[in-house]
């Protein structure tokens, strides 16, 4: 057996918390920082009543987001991403730490 | 006279090989006491199945007896699992330090014979042990660990019968073998999610899980809901298994839940007549697999008529033939995983899980 070699390091966020009023401040493991406007994450959302399953397309249209739509809560999703709790009463997407760093980066 | 100070600083010497530090700064001496010239503390290892306790006692023993003025050294080894990170805000099972899945990507590479031998060598050790059979569409771990036995209704969920020292529950258990499952998504899930919530596991230091093969529902479910501390691959030796099994790697990895390692199982066969040893799978693919995806391979198990005898009876090859170099290799592996998870842990706690404080 491998003499205790190190797992590979993962990405990962050290602290999902707020930025200003409403938006989110993700805090990752390679020491970047990463800010999320509300109402841009949830237009982002990947679940499948926002996203065509099979064709990967946008079903959200934007005008159906009140502008001040911002997280009422934030949960864990297993070691993998979150769950939010929207507003607007919406919550089935797993915003992913894949997805929310790739986002960062755009 | 020796002070404690003294002790502590020959006891820095020895290392523990796996978790690459001294006995000292991970906490493991206990209860130490110096009555003149004799020594005696305890050392708290972090599982009972430690592949190197023998070592590290030795060399501890070794190293205090050479201060000037100690004359007896006493050591107790003790080991205490340690749990894996738990995330707050999510669910977890009150008193389950570790929770471990078996995958397999491909079926028929004997995952379930894997998962229930795994489990009692893990048990025999002295470790609290739990399997959990969710191979909802051919539960066959009752079948290997020849329980017959139903759970009984508890106060707060079901109470699982105990074969061989580990708590066991299975599919198996509800469904009658003349039934055939044939569910959607949704009933995988919520059958899942009945093991996890609804069963009185008491408090466990490993909760295997025995999973269907595959990346589908029962899977993703599982790596949703509770936090696992990492998951064990079975493979045969051959191409075809192995392509597969990197399947289940990725998926793994996608739900950020760690490979703890990989198992080998139809590693080779011994001929009872010749003693020569044949590759029926060909070999070296463990190999190959766990230098690709950077894991230790945790052991590899000989394809003998005595594992499929005795998983057939019902009756574990560890307790049937205990000298058995089939059971040995099943040692090795509780061993080598319980060794992983001490690791995984360790540095879990070096990197603390993310915080939610929105």
């Amino acid at each position: 057996m491998a003499d205790g070699k190190k797992l590979e390091k993962i990405l990962v966020p050290l602290e999902v918390g707020r930025a200003g009023e409403h938006d989110i401040r993700i805090r990752w493991n390679d020491s970047s920082e990463s800010i999320y406007i509300a109402r841009k994450l949830r237009m982002e959302c990947p679940c499948a009543h926002c996203v065509d399953e099979t064709t990967g397309r946008r079903i959200l249209k934007e005008p159906a987001i009140a502008m001040d739509v911002r997280p009422a809560a934030i949960e864990p999703v297993g070691r993998y991403g979150i769950c939010i709790h929207w507003s607007d009463g919406h919550s089935t997407g797993i915003y992913t730490w894949e997805k929310l760093y790739g986002l960062a980066q755009r | 006279m020796a002070t404690e100070q003294q002790v502590l600083d020959a006891l820095r010497s020895v290392q523990d090989p796996d978790l690459h530090r001294d006995i000292v700064s991970l906490g493991f001496i206990q209860d130490m006491k110096i009555v003149g010239g004799d020594v005696s503390f305890a050392i708290n290892l972090t599982t009972p199945a430690c592949p190197v306790k023998d070592q590290l006692k030795a060399q501890a023993e070794e190293a205090v007896k050479k201060i000037s003025g100690v004359k007896s050294v006493q050591i107790d080894m003790r080991a205490e699992v340690r749990s894996m990170a738990m995330p707050t805000g999510q669910f977890t099972i009150p008193g389950v330090k570790n929770i471990v899945p078996v995958g397999s990507g491909k079926g028929g590479v004997g995952k379930s014979t894997v998962a229930a031998n795994l489990a009692v060598a893990l048990a025999g050790t002295g470790a609290r042990v739990g399997l959990m059979d969710a191979d909802i569409y051919g539960p066959s771990i009752p079948t290997i660990l020849g329980i017959t036995e139903q759970p009984k209704p508890g106060q707060r969920g079901l109470i699982p019968p105990v074969a061989y020292g580990v708590k066991v529950i299975s599919a198996g258990f509800f469904i009658k073998p003349d039934q055939a499952v044939i569910w959607r998504g949704p009933m995988l899930s919520k059958l899942v999610d009945e093991f996890l919530r609804n069963v009185e596991w008491g408090e466990l230091d490993y909760l295997i899980i025995d999973l269907p093969p595959g990346t589908g529902d029962v899977q993703l479910t599982l790596c949703q809901r509770i936090p696992l501390t990492g998951a064990v691959i079975v493979s045969t030796p051959q191409d075809v298994a192995l392509n597969v099994a990197e399947k289940a790697h990725i998926m793994f990895q996608q739900l950020k839940c760690a490979t703890l390692g990989i198992i080998e199982n139809m590693s080779y066969y011994i001929c009872k007549h010749c003693g020569e040893r044949e590759e029926i799978f060909s070999s070296g693919g463990a190999e190959r697999a766990a230098a690709k995806w950077k894991v230790p391979v945790l052991g590899k198990i000989p394809l003998a008529k005595n594992i499929r005898e005795a998983s057939d009876n019902g009756r574990p090859i560890g307790l049937v033939e205990p000298g058995s170099p089939e059971a040995a290799a099943f040692a090795e592996i509780a061993r080598n995983l319980a060794a992983q998870i001490s690791i995984r842990n360790m540095q879990e706690q070096e990197e603390p899980l993310v915080k939610i404080t929105f």
